[in-house]
């Protein structure tokens, strides 16, 4: 009874760093499908009197990444109705060229504006158009969420870490006297703190364990958020394989430094 | 006799920085048995302490076996320690380890198979009488046997030298006695050097011994 709640007693802070170390990935992530999203749904329209191509939009913008022409005939068809053969012809000659513009990456209002800018500026191109859908202002939504998540999660942080030390000063109470005996009759560090190192190590696995199939769960099955798409939509970035080795590299490095303190604190001096 | 203990113009302090002992000097040869007294304070747990490099010399040399321990590496120390048997005043037994395992650390530290700790610890426990107490910890026994528990796991590894602390200062005459007679024993039978610090040399003692007093800072044999 008593082991287990000394496995608990780490297991559990342990725990709660992990989940938020899960927490910031999954964020990063949404916000990296959210910004991809935005991306994809944002629509340019520039308008130029000369024929331009990809090249000459990527050397007026780096956060150009393609360019289409939307054909005039296409335009024609809509506005040519009633009209001549002569005047559509007219027309025709008369029309400038028009571009479609897809972005390297999700660019906020205030990059949008200062690309606007530059297209003009480039004197090639006379107009650009933009538009965006609702989802600028649900993205601004996303980002103070995601904001006050990483501040919740730095809080969660500092207080697992202070019921970490406050283990380590267990530790220390429960295997010091043995491992100054150990150290006395010559015992090198990795034998004197490998009691301790298979504790903690057993921790640190089963802290990864419950983190892993708690979000592999919530990645096969879903995961009710009310509505909220970006999440519903992605449930597979809930839970990446690669977060497996992330967590346990995380659990693995506090265990490290844990046991490395209590042992390197619990020197013979005292005996 | 070679030196297994050398000390010139040595000088020790505990952390506070106060002096206990200054400019000593005095061996150790190989297969003496050394009673070091002297009066409460007067630094006798502190030199004991500093045989096995738990204190630095603040000042002058002291060699035990090769090593000079005013410069010897974290490595070379623990080495060192693999070759001393150390017995304290307050046993320091692991108290979650059986004696079995107890006795059995210096043979774990230098890496002994299962089995040859096995068939050593059986032996010191018989040496030592507690043959029947392998698989007891040491809170179910008395003093006496704890302390014997210790003395069992100072001889181990057949060490080099025999450091004790106040071996017999919680233990009763007859408890007493049958340390002193472990100590002489591992004096005569295996030529170990025995070096014990205490407030009370025996009343009855067979073996032809050394006597280190410590006063007002200094080291002076009793001759």
């Amino acid at each position: 009874m008593k082991s287990i709640k000394n496995h608990l007693m780490f297991i559990l802070p342990l725990v709660a760093i992990l989940l938020g170390v899960q927490f910031f990935l999954i964020f990063e992530r949404l916000a990296n499908a959210y910004e991809e999203k935005l991306k994809n749904s944002y629509t340019i329209l520039a308008v130029s009197e000369n024929e331009l191509t990809t090249k000459d939009f990527k050397a007026m913008n780096s956060n150009i990444a393609s360019s289409t022409k939307v054909e005039k005939k296409e335009i024609l068809k809509e506005i040519s109705v009633g009209q001549t053969p002569e005047d559509v012809e007219e027309i025709l000659k008369s029309l400038p060229n028009f571009y479609n513009i897809k972005l390297a990456k999700y660019l906020d209002t205030e990059d949008i504006n200062k690309l606007k800018k530059q297209l003009i500026a480039s004197g090639k191109v006379k107009k650009v158009e933009t538009f965006e859908g609702s989802y600028t202002s649900n993205y601004k939504l996303f980002k103070f969420i995601k904001f006050i998540l990483n501040l919740f999660i730095l809080f969660m942080g500092i207080v697992s870490l202070f019921l970490v030390i406050k283990q380590m000063e267990v530790w220390g109470y429960i295997h010091r006297e043995r491992m100054q005996v150990m150290e006395i009759f010559g015992a090198p560090l990795m034998l004197r703190s490998g009691i301790l190192f298979r504790v903690a190590f057993l921790d640190a696995i089963v802290s990864t364990l419950i983190i892993v199939s708690v979000f592999l769960f919530f990645s096969y099955y879903g995961i009710d958020v009310g509505g909220i798409d970006i999440v519903e939509q992605n449930n597979k970035l809930l839970f990446l394989p690669f977060d497996g080795a992330i967590l346990f590299s995380s659990a693995l490095l506090m265990v490290i430094i844990s046991v490395y303190s209590v042992v390197t604190s619990s020197k013979e001096k005292d005996i | 006799m070679p030196n297994v203990v050398e000390a010139r113009d040595l000088s020790l302090s505990y952390e506070k920085g106060h002096t206990v002992i200054e400019k000593a000097n005095f061996n150790i040869r190989k297969g003496e048995f050394v009673f070091i007294t002297g009066p409460s304070g007067s630094g006798k747990s502190t030199l004991l302490k500093s045989m096995y490099g738990s204190i630095k010399p603040t000042f002058g040399l002291l060699k035990v076996g090769e090593l000079d321990l005013n410069t010897v590496s974290t490595s070379n120390l623990q080495e060192l320690r693999t070759h001393l048997g150390i017995v304290f005043q307050d046993y320091k037994l692991v108290n979650e380890w059986t004696v079995a395992k107890n006795v059995a650390l210096p043979l774990m530290i230098a890496g002994y198979s299962m089995d040859l700790q096995q068939t050593q610890v059986q032996r010191l426990l018989k040496h030592v009488k507690l043959g029947d107490y392998a698989n007891r910890y040491p809170f179910e026994l008395s003093g006496g046997e704890q302390q014997r528990v210790g003395v069992a796991r100072a001889l181990a590894k057949n060490p080099m030298m025999i450091l004790a602390d106040e071996p017999t200062g919680n233990l009763d005459d007859y408890s007493s006695n049958v340390i002193w007679d472990l100590l002489e024993n591992a004096c005569v039978q295996l030529q170990t050097t025995v070096v014990v610090v205490t407030h009370k040399i025996p009343m009855v003692f067979s073996l032809p011994y050394r006597h280190l007093i410590l006063e007002n800072k200094g080291v002076y044999e009793v001759h």
